[in-house]
């Protein structure tokens, strides 16, 4: 069954979420990845985390059980063909969040920092600290083409909030490269894909690469230079931001051996993947953009999997939504109303029910994800293997703000570093940090601790 | 944050000794003699670094600087430290001699702080995505959607999209500025006409020219180079990138572009193409385009301590970016060239000639949509689709029509801004008529109708407004109110308590039906009923539009809707008509939030302690000129903060 046939079953039902399934492709060969280093035997890490906005369904989240022999809970429940890879723990908690008046911009800011935002509408927008994603990609996803991707759903916050005084911005972004910088986010799906994949589409119309790219970006790095000279502070540190941004282009073009190996694996069967992959962006663009959000997520999604099974890129965040998300849930049956409102549910069990069919439907494209990923055998094993795909929100119960005992699972063992099939429970208000650190040393990077770490859950590394 | 820190050292290193402490020194001994200990004793326990209660770190006011900057909150603390308000009851009382002593060193610094005008700090500002497509246009003549090329950013200040504060440049961004200069070009390119019109005369080797060089070639490895094609291309090159960067080429800028030239042409051997020139234009071009020089609207920052009036150049461009979204264009240029551009009588002329140019619709298109805060809402409407079926995306983009023309006429054709509260007409076309019900008007294009009897009048009757004020099945009051509040009148509640449920209107049986009893519960509790009691009843008013602003008299054509309500004070209404007029009596807070809106908005930043005197200049002007437009921007673009810079570096010693 082809994505293609989906992405229109799902347009024709109009549902998205109920449908079944999607295709495993039992047919994708190795990654490309896992020939590079078939010689070393040892395959590359990845990382992606999803972002839920809004918290859950506090009563349905947390499987009953604890330890190897548990029952997922019923959002969870469409985890169950990935169950055994999955690694669930309670308990964790985003401590700097608690320090803040504001509901929920502040806590999705430095969901990946661990630290405290500045609360500011605009003159020192801080998170605190780098985002782990930015960690991991200045150390292993620094050799690849694309260090790490940033992608969206929806465009990013406009506006500032008055009484909390701060910008909005903070609630659409979580990725972080320098804590007074957060990265752009890609929300089309178009671009996201011909970024990295239009020129090896079967069929598709090339476009050269500007021969003069790199002598031009050379000579901007003066123009920069000058400029410096007179200017205040403030303003060195904006033109920080152009430089560090004209080198990361420069890097990419004179990275030529990396694209050299990227080339190399794009191999026939991906080549058609990848032409399957464009007729359905199309398709998506013209049938149901702006109508049907699961089959954008689901784009962006494959555009992920896509990336890490050629080695464009090995980090990835998406946000599946900014927070105090407003979208309309109506198309899921039973639900009524935006996701904000109803996860304000003052404890009314219809809001309750509705909420948790919202949560089970963020649920329901990680699983996608993780089953995707799982389809790719990759050495010995698959390409869920070798990841660590985070999915998490920032707040528990949505109606409380709530930033203790998070809502959190990884799929995925990182090249068999984290233990899976697990539902681990920490005491009350273990820093969620603690679970960043650990990632870190399962990819062999070296950290002192990370964030508000206060030391790592060795419970979870085999 | 290391480059930065770096920076900051390196900065005080060189700024001199004596200046520094200039600025702090007995002064700011004094203000720490005084204030710690009173502070240490009474505030930090709660107010500090780790709980930061509040928001305020009392830490953080080591240097008189930092206390200017949260001049408002001092205010407000000294406030409620008089009224017994804080320290809180179960703490110790502070002695009347403290309390003297505080409120006596602070008011004598904030009140040298406003005796001294100060315009805050000037960050260079990206150009935001919407004045990077109109400068474009500008310059090029060449149309560019750079709102839905580049990465959507978020806003900063009063919520506008230009502040520098959130102008990031990423390297996603920088990879797209590269990808829209290269198709720019190439777009001008594959028109001769267009391309004849930058680039006036090709350059063409000679055949004796092109036999040197063979010739030469036979004997030497020395790249060929003679004086034709470079002195073609300087001609070209030089007048571009003045207009391009918004000032004089530096002699260094102009061998740097022609050292690139010669490279491109020569050492790369475009010259034995036979479109080369071309094609070494074309590059040169892209080249300009990317540069910091044009992307960033720099200012020169003058290593002294004052504040200085910025030069002729830096004001038409911080004029045309304002009221143009875009570049200034030749005459302001020769005028700041020519006339001194800081006079007012040249400076009201130039501004006056450019709000009647149609360059100025862009401001209405900028500003209106931001400080109404619909410009997501109508981008990605979250209307119920079932439920309303008849919103379509051709009425959503219709809605945000209404408000652009709405406010371009109001600012250029009745020049009254209370006008945007209250009046009897509104733009509408025929789609828009038909959503609202309105009679006799029929096609595409947006006119002046009176729809009085309507209900409407005034952006409180504006479908973007109500939408954007709504949940996807239902309406709202407390979002509506909330939004009068902040938007309009410039004072917003206060957020809720945590753990407090918040603007809960769901426990509503029935949805909008039984919502009106619920928030009257709601508003019988003391933790709600501050804010409530001011937001609920300028919603219940409106509750005669539904969740995408269409009139209806009956709650699912059954319960009759109550739009009467008692806003703070006593002052009953009854249905929108009302509450419009009550609105437009708040002229004072109206004319305060706009004054701060459109400074903001001219800054690129929020508003600051030390703009108070300039909000205040503003505000008098509408108070005094019936609320006009064009009075109220000339009041602005002559004020201090806009014509004036601080060098930053005197602001070093204010972050720690």
């Amino acid at each position: 069954m082809s994505a293609n046939k989906i992405s229109r079953r799902t347009v024709l039902r109009g549902l998205g979420a109920s449908i079944a399934l999607p295709f495993l492709p039992s047919l994708i060969p190795n990654t490309a990845a896992a020939k590079k280093f078939s010689q070393t035997g040892k395959a590359p890490q990845r990382f992606a985390c999803l972002f839920m906005p809004n918290g859950v369904n506090p009563y349905h989240w947390s499987p009953e059980q604890v330890g190897t022999d548990f029952e997922l809970s019923r959002i969870l429940q469409p985890l169950t063909p990935v169950k055994d890879k999955l690694l669930i723990v309670g308990g964790l908690s985003n401590k700097n969040s608690f320090r803040t008046v504001e509901g929920h911009y502040t806590k999705t800011a430095n969901f990946l920092t661990s630290m405290r935002i500045t609360e500011t509408v605009d003159s020192d927008v801080n998170a605190g600290g780098m985002s782990l994603d930015q960690v991991m990609a200045q150390h292993i996803g620094r050799n690849s083409l694309y260090p790490s991707l940033q992608y969206g759903i929806d465009r990013m916050r406009s506006g500032v909030c008055k009484s909390t005084g701060i910008t909005k911005l903070y609630g659409s972004t979580i990725s972080w490269p320098d804590p007074k910088q957060p990265c752009s986010l890609e929300i089309d799906p178009r671009m996201a894909f011909d970024r990295m994949f239009r020129n090896y589409v079967p069929g598709k119309k090339q476009v050269a690469e500007d021969p003069f790219k790199k002598s031009v970006l050379d000579i901007v790095h003066e123009d920069a230079k000058r400029l410096e000279k007179r200017m205040g502070i403030e303003d060195r540190s904006k033109m920080a931001e152009y430089l560090n941004s004209v080198r990361a282009i420069e890097k990419r073009l004179e990275n030529q051996s990396s694209l050299e190996d990227f080339e190399a694996q794009i191999t026939p069967d991906m080549r058609q993947e990848l032409k399957k992959m464009d007729i359905r962006i199309d398709e998506w663009a013209e049938y149901t953009e702006g109508v049907d959000v699961t089959e954008k997520v689901r784009i962006m999604l494959d555009i992920i999997v896509l990336a890490f099974w050629s080695d464009a890129s090995r980090i990835a965040t998406l946000m599946l939504g900014n927070s105090a998300s407003g979208r309309n849930f109506s198309f899921l049956e039973g639900v009524h109303d935006s996701h904000h409102a109803i996860s304000h549910h003052k404890s009314d069990p219809r809001l309750l029910e509705q909420y948790a069919r919202i949560n089970t439907w963020h649920i329901e494209q990680y699983s996608y994800l993780l089953q995707k990923l799982n389809g790719i055998k990759e050495g010995n094993g698959t390409l869920l293997d070798n990841s660590m795909i985070l999915f998490g929100s920032g707040l528990r119960d949505g109606m409380r703000h709530s930033p203790a005992d998070l809502p959190i699972v990884v799929g995925g063992s990182g090249g068999g570093k984290l233990k899976t099939g697990l539902h681990h429970r920490y005491e009350e208000r273990t820093p969620l940090a603690n679970l960043y650190h650990t990632m870190l040393t399962a990819m062999d990077i070296p950290s002192n601790g990370f964030g508000d770490s206060t030391g790592e859950l060795c419970e979870l590394l085999v | 944050m290391n480059t930065l820190r770096k920076y900051f050292v390196l900065a005080c290193l060189l700024v001199p000794f004596s200046m520094t402490f200039a600025a702090d020194g007995e002064d700011g001994r004094h203000w720490r003699k005084v204030s710690k200990p009173i502070l240490e004793k009474h505030c930090s326990s709660c107010h500090n670094a780790a709980d930061k209660k509040g928001g305020i770190d009392f830490d953080d006011f080591y240097y008189i600087p930092s206390v200017v900057r949260r001049g408002d909150m001092w205010l407000k603390a000294i406030e409620m430290i008089e009224t017994g308000e804080m320290p809180p009851p179960q703490k110790p009382r502070m002695a009347e001699h403290e309390k003297k002593a505080l409120k006596d060193v602070v008011n004598k610094i904030l009140d040298e702080a406003l005796a001294d005008p100060d315009p805050g700090a000037s960050v260079m500002r990206r150009l935001s995505h919407r004045e990077y497509s109109h400068t474009i246009k500008d310059l090029l003549d060449v149309d560019f959607n750079g709102q839905k090329f580049f990465p959507k950013e978020g806003s900063g200040g009063e919520g506008f999209d230009n502040s520098s504060g959130v102008l990031f440049m990423t390297p996603l961004l920088m990879e797209r500025y590269y990808m829209a200069a290269d198709s720019i070009i190439r777009k001008i390119q594959s028109d001769k006409k267009h391309w004849r019109q930058l680039v006036s005369t090709s350059y063409r080797p000679s055949i004796l020219r092109r036999s040197i060089n063979w010739i030469k070639g036979i004997f030497s490895e020395e790249v060929p180079r003679w004086a034709g094609p470079v002195s073609s291309a300087r001609q070209v090159i030089v007048p571009f990138a003045t207009k391009t960067y918004r000032g004089f080429l530096t002699q260094e800028e102009e061998t740097g572009l022609i050292a690139f030239f010669d490279e491109i042409y020569f050492e790369k051997e475009l010259w034995k193409k036979r479109d080369g020139f071309d094609q070494a234009m074309a590059t040169i071009f892209k080249r300009i385009l990317v540069s910091p020089a044009f992307l960033y609207r720099t200012e020169i920052n003058q290593p002294i301590k004052k504040p200085y009036a910025i030069s002729g150049l830096e004001l038409a461009t911080r004029l045309s970016y304002l009221l143009w979204s875009s570049m200034p264009d030749d005459t302001l240029i020769q005028v700041a060239y020519r006339e001194d551009l800081h006079d007012p009588v040249v400076l009201n002329r130039e501004t006056r000639r450019m709000m009647a140019n149609p360059k100025f619709n862009r401001f209405a298109e900028s500003f209106a949509p931001q400080w109404l805060g619909v410009e997501e809402a109508m981008k990605n409407p979250q209307a119920d689709k079932e439920l309303f079926p008849e919103f379509t995306g051709e009425v959503a983009t219709a809605m945000r029509q209404e408000v652009i023309d709405y406010f371009k006429y109001v600012f250029n054709e009745r020049e009254n801004l209370l006008e945007l509260l209250d009046s009897e007409y509104s733009m509408i076309n025929g789609t828009l008529a038909n959503h609202y019900g309105i009679e006799g008007i029929e096609g595409e294009e947006f006119r002046k109708v009176n729809v009085a009897n309507y209900g409407r009048g005034g952006v409180l009757g504006m479908g973007a407004v109500l939408t954007a004020t709504s949940l996807p099945v239902r309406t709202s009051p407390v979002l509506r109110g909330q939004w009068v509040l902040e938007q309009i009148l410039g004072t917003p509640p206060a957020p809720p308590p945590p753990d407090v449920p918040t603007l809960e209107e769901s426990e509503a049986a029935d949805g909008e039906l039984g919502l009106r009893a619920v928030l009257e519960m709601h508003r019988n509790s003391p933790a709600c009923s501050g804010c409530h009691e001011k937001m609920d009843p300028i919603g219940f008013a409106l509750e005669n539009f539904d969740a995408t602003g269409k009139w209806r008299n009956y709650y699912k054509g059954e319960v009759a809707i109550d739009a009467a309500s008692v806003l703070p004070g006593g002052h009953e209404i009854n249905g929108p008509a009302q509450l419009r007029r009550a609105l437009a009596r708040d002229k004072e807070k109206f004319a305060e939030n706009m004054a701060r809106k459109l400074v903001s908005y001219a800054m690129g930043r929020g508003i600051q302690f030390t703009d108070t005197p300039t909000i205040r200049a503003m505000k008098k002007s509408l108070l005094e000129s019936n609320f006009n437009s064009k009075e109220v921007m000339l009041a602005l673009v002559n004020s201090y903060p806009f014509r004036h810079r601080r060098s930053d570096v005197t602001d070093a010693y204010a972050k720690k």
